[in-house]
């Protein structure tokens, strides 16, 4: 199985340790990925902002004109590129008129898209492209007793509704960790917003909302939290000794990368894995199962 | 808060903003409004906004466009996605908000701090064809100024714990390849959606 793979923007800074036990994981299921050349920012759903949807979906679309020729879908981890790559692909498919304005941009730049391609979220490829029943056979550490609180984030579901998952009540994660062999916890926030970009600009936002977040997975018995996305992994994990300053809490919960667990359960190099890159430490949790600093 | 005391005077409403709004890219879609307000009841940022979505599009409607452009709804949005989701009407509320931030900052609303950081992103963007987190945020504390770069030294330890762990690269990744490519394609996006707006 072939996929062009979009990394974007954060991979490459805060978000290392997604990029790094991706492609590992990947490879271990017998996926193949292949860097789009040359990648730029998909725009973000800031982008737009200031420059209007249609050039920030030109800027998108630059990204899905250089995949084209292989053919291949798009493989995407970070939800805000997902909103933006996938909503731009089907204005492609499903508006004429913005196909052929949008063409008329991309030529200026030498480029053309057809839209030919399908867009990914790499949870819904690893759910249905690989197959619960694969990832659980690939499994040599079973992550048995370990409590894991599944979160979405906003994004990552409701970018395009009902594309692949319940906007609202989303599922495809907890079946993941189930599969890791270990337990999903009830998680009433599991698609709550985290606040995204607000961390910089408006930074209570993010701590309220990661007070909500971490409480809610600390009530209902979890260990540690597992994300699809760059955004909510940064505020529940670098800002959570702030969130403790603010409120007067005492979290001490990890969240990773779900990629980085599946690293960790397929028994892959622990390069792969990811763990230094972790600000709140996850070797607590992970002890039972003879990992260690 | 939005003022709600009802005065006597003749109300003046100036359509002509109500026109500009619904010809934007998707703000044409918020005419299908119909204030039933559950994209307020749903928002994640709602308690901080200066008037809720639904009430902003009322506003909308009335004419007040220095109290919806000067105001922060748009700005607090998370883009989350849950009023899109919910909209009983299908109005990609998310995609309006960015039609709204576009025009506050073509008209000048530039007050709010994310009003910079939208900035500094697209900056840098548009001068790397990627946007360098490290690129961004010194972007955007030198658009704020003092009062921001102090705030930015009462998180210095959230600023070294992430470098501590490899999170906070300060060597900017090189420009892409195709950058003038890029930058000619923005330029003709720009002339397009310009010329379509009219």
């Amino acid at each position: 199985m072939k996929y062009s793979l979009y990394p974007g923007c954060s991979m490459e800074g805060t978000a290392v340790p997604y990029l790094k036990s991706i492609e590992v994981v990947a490879e271990a299921l017998g996926m193949h990925l292949e860097e789009i050349p040359d990648w730029n920012c998909c725009g973000a759903t800031i982008a737009s902002g200031v420059v209007g949807d249609f050039t920030q979906q030109v800027v998108a679309a630059r990204n899905l004109a250089l995949a084209e020729p292989k053919g291949y879908d798009v493989l995407v981890g970070c939800s805000s590129c997902y909103f933006s790559l996938a909503l731009t692909n089907r204005r492609f498919q499903t508006d004429d008129h913005f196909r052929q304005m949008a063409n008329e941009a991309l030529a200026a730049g030498g480029l053309r898209y057809n839209g030919t391609l399908r867009v990914r979220q790499i949870l819904e490829v690893m759910i249905n492209d690989i197959g619960l029943d694969k990832i659980a056979a690939r499994v040599k550490r079973p992550l048995t007793g370990l409590k894991v609180a599944g979160y979405v984030g906003c994004q990552t579901v409701r970018a395009v509704p009902w594309e692949f998952d319940d906007p609202e009540d989303p599922v495809f994660m907890d079946k993941l960790i189930e599969a890791l062999g270990a337990t999903p916890v009830k998680f009433p926030m599991k698609a709550k917003c985290c606040g995204s970009s607000q961390a910089l600009t408006a930074t209570d936002i993010v701590l309220a909302a990661g007070n909500d977040i971490l409480q809610c997975a600390l009530d209902n018995g979890a260990q540690m939290l597992v994300t699809p996305c760059p955004m909510c992994q940064l505020n529940l994990d670098a800002y959570q000794g702030m969130v403790n300053q603010q409120f007067g809490k005492n979290f001490n919960l990890p969240v990773l990368f779900f990629t980085q667990l599946m690293a960790i359960a397929f028994d892959l190099p622990p390069a792969a894995w990811a763990l230094k890159n972790m600000i709140v430490s996850p070797y607590e949790a992970l002890a039972p199962f003879g990992i260690n600093r | 808060m939005a003022d709600n005391n009802v005065s006597s005077a003749p109300i003046k409403y100036d359509h002509n903003f109500a026109q500009e709004f619904f010809s934007t890219e998707n703000g044409r879609l918020a005419q299908k409004c119909m204030q039933c307000g559950m994209c307020a009841v749903s928002c994640a940022t709602k308690d901080l906004m200066d008037h809720s979505p639904r009430r902003l599009f009322n506003l909308v409607r009335a004419g007040k466009k220095d109290e919806v452009l000067g105001s922060n709804t748009m700005w607090m949005c998370t883009s989350c996605c849950t009023c899109k989701v919910r909209c009983p009407r299908g109005i990609p509320l998310v995609d309006v908000m960015h039609d709204l931030k576009n025009m506050a900052i073509a008209q000048n609303y530039v007050s709010y701090p994310q009003a910079a950081f939208y900035q500094a992103f697209w900056q840098e963007v548009l001068n790397r064809g990627r946007a360098f987190e490290g690129g961004v945020m010194a972007r955007y504390y030198l658009k704020r100024g003092w009062g921001e770069i102090k705030k930015a030294f009462e998180m210095k330890d959230l600023g070294m714990s992430m470098l501590k762990h490899g999170r906070l690269p300060m060597v900017p990744p090189r420009k892409i390849k195709g950058l003038k490519e890029l930058q000619q394609i923005i330029e003709k996006a720009q002339a397009l959606q310009r010329k379509e707006a009219k």
